[in-house]
């Protein structure tokens, strides 16, 4: 089937009412949670994951998944504008202008360029994603157990070192993910492993009652801790479409933000977050005034929430190509897939072509309707931020605990959860970046299994890891990130301890 | 932070050594010709013991970090946290409705400190949402009342 044909037959399933129903649905609940403070993509999705155990259909659960994830990056400008506090991890820049754009009446200029460039931004990925994701599928069908072995430590290592946090903690992370991931049979001998006696664990923990535990009440139990309050910015916000000025001004913008984030989010460990500070800088390089960014430029708005949308929906390339997740939004929606028996990877344009374009169409519809949604109904966003977190945190705590509960219909899974929860809070609390966490849960198993599957395939020879060309060139990479990382962890060290004080 | 972090590189590395001695001992590794199931454990027990280790070496030359700008009240998770575990036990004990009725009053009462009249009024509103969504929509299989039983 090639690209045209293929995207026809995906508008035909992303067009039926129920499709359609669900893409507005993901695209709105998307939007609401990317709007209120304190609960990011990730932990929706995993709040919403038990859902896609009643959804019939593989097509619609994902369709429904996917709008909340870049529905959310849409969502997330809005509070960054209006509260200086980012809506979700990757609008932290639009924080810096869309602020001081707002204090100074230019509130709907920001809010009604973030969402044009978010549409734009968002329909130029999708386009990318039409076209590279079939033929790096094609190119993945060579894959043996050496090449996916190198392939999710490329990933997981790639998730850990671009996160910007320390690489020390997020290792452990990384190696605390692969650890519960292996709690129940051993796939391969059958033999028991971490259940310590316990029958419920022989089946292995859930990865929804993970996911919730850990972004969804451990994000709520972290919040509990604040004392501060905000203000929202009362000016009145005012024509949400931007001038022809602001458009001239930012147009170049958005699409080179358009094109980082694209980039990026294929990138596993890419994701929206640094595709929006690495346009910030750029935007900020390439300007001929950079003295005036941070004091409310319009480009300070518009590349990076470009940059943030346009990786969002990039980040499906090698989830939907590799069966890798690049992030822990993707993360929650390899889990989606799963739960409805379809295993992400270089066989899934060929074995559910519905489902691949399906979800590729919908993204372009969930784009236009993100647009309507977000112009006209900026209001209506902001009047929802008004919703006390004291009446929002317990009945997320209801959701979540009927909804673990509902999976298997068993308290044993709240309490699992309650255990991942305290992780979670206690990992937000040492400063530990969580993300790695279901990343690694769900790699945990392909990396184990393809690791003692070479060593079977090889008689021991660990030299099958180089000598093949793609798994080879993979580990090289490997190499040279670890060379690059620990440089640079040592020259910012040395300067550090420098005696010479930092240059203002 | 720095004494809290000092505890947790040390708990990780002892961690870590136990996963090893767990892998090898109680799974059996096998060998690098033919790895058991204890293999890939014993390789994560010895990551995390050297990343452990390492944590501790970098702590020497790392400065205290300041305290947060906003004070922190730790007592709330805490209190919350046991809050949901009561409410679990409490769920499948009294059943769904009692419970979670209960579960909201106590917390706008003890987490959030409420006045009586807007507790009861957000905790009838809340419980009743939660019903009329998951046991009359979604017929979502909860636990029975206990008086219904």
């Amino acid at each position: 089937m090639d690209v045209f044909t293929g995207l026809l037959n995906g508008f035909a399933i992303a067009l039926t009412g129920t499709n359609i129903l669900f893409a507005f649905l993901g695209a709105l609940i998307g939007t609401a949670i990317g709007v209120l403070p304190g609960l990011g993509p990730a932990a929706t999705i995993a709040l919403l994951l038990p859902i896609t155990y009643v959804i019939a259909s593989p097509v619609t659960a994902i369709i429904m998944m996917a709008g909340i994830y870049y529905g959310s990056m849409y969502g997330g400008s809005t509070t960054s504008i209006l509260l200086n506090l980012p809506g979700e991890a990757a609008s932290v820049v639009t924080c810096i202008d869309g602020y001081q754009m707002a204090k100074k009446g230019r509130a709907g200029a920001a809010l009604g360029i973030a969402a044009i460039g978010s549409f734009v931004a968002g329909t130029i990925a999708v386009v990318g994603l039409t076209f590279f994701a079939p033929p790096l599928a094609e190119f993945a069908l060579d894959f043996g157990p050496p090449e996916y072995f190198a392939l999710t430590i490329l990933g997981l290592l790639l998730a850990v070192t671009l996160s910007g946090g320390s690489i020390v903690k997020g290792l452990i992370v990384l190696i605390l993910g692969l650890l519960f991931a292996m709690v129940g049979l051993d796939p391969i001998s059958g033999k028991v492993r971490f259940t310590f006696g316990s029958i419920g664990l022989q089946g292995g923990f859930d990865f929804v009652t993970m996911a919730m535990g850990v972004f969804g009440l451990g994000e709520i139990l972290y919040n509990l801790e604040s004392t501060a309050k905000t203000e929202i910015v009362t000016t009145k916000i005012g024509k949400v479409f931007p001038t022809l000025k602001d458009w001239a001004d930012s147009k170049w913008a958005i699409f080179r933000g358009s094109l980082i984030g694209f980039f990026i989010g294929i990138i596993p460990g890419g994701g929206a977050v640094i595709a929006s500070l690495a346009s910030y800088a750029i935007e900020k390089k390439r300007s001929k005034h950079p003295e005036q960014f941070g004091q409310g430029v319009i480009q300070g708005v518009a590349g990076p929430e470009s940059a943030n949308n346009a990786a969002s929906s990039s980040s499906f390339i090698p989830l939907l190509t590799l069966g890798i997740p690049g992030n822990a939004s993707i993360a929650m929606i390899f889990a989606a897939l799963m739960i409805q028996g379809i295993t992400p990877g270089p066989f899934l344009v060929a074995e559910h072509p519905d489902l691949f374009w399906g979800v590729i169409a919908s993204m372009y519809i969930g784009n236009a309707m993100l647009l309507v949604l977000n112009l006209p109904l900026v209001g209506l966003w902001v009047q929802m931020l008004r919703v006390p977190y004291g009446i929002l945190a317990p009945i997320i705590v209801l959701f979540t605990t009927i909804g673990v509960y509902s999976v298997q219909n068993q308290v044993f899974d709240i309490y699992s959860m309650l255990f991942f929860a305290a992780i979670g809070y206690g990992m937000r609390k040492l400063d530990f970046d969580p993300a790695p966490l279901p990343l690694a849960f769900v790699l945990g198993p392909m990396v184990e299994r393809s690791l003692r599957q070479s060593l079977l395939i090889s008689g021991g020879d660990l030299t099958i890891f180089v000598s093949r060309p793609i798994s080879g060139t993979m580990i090289a990479i490997l190499v040279i990130l670890i060379i690059v990382q620990s440089t640079l962890t040592i020259r910012k060290k040395l300067r550090g301890r420098s005696p010479v004080p930092p240059v203002q | 932070m720095r004494t809290s972090e000092r505890i947790t590189a040390l708990v990780t590395s002892i961690a870590g050594a136990a996963v090893m001695v767990y892998g090898w001992r109680t799974l059996n590794i096998g060998s690098i010709h033919v790895p058991d199931a204890g293999f890939f454990p014993f390789l994560c027990g010895a990551g995390l013991t050297i990343l452990g280790v390492v944590w501790m070496w970098i702590l020497q030359f790392t400065r205290e970090k300041a305290a947060p700008a906003q004070p922190r009240r730790w007592h709330r998770p805490v209190l919350s946290l046991a809050l949901m575990v009561l409410y679990g036990w409490a769920m499948e004990s009294v059943g769904y409705i009692s419970s979670t009725l209960v579960f909201m009053v106590a917390w706008q009462k003890v987490i959030e400190g409420e006045r009586w009249p807007k507790t009861l009024v957000i905790s009838l509103l809340g419980s009743l949402a939660m019903y009329a969504l998951f046991v009359f929509f979604l017929k979502v299989p909860v636990p029975p009342e206990l008086f219904l039983r």
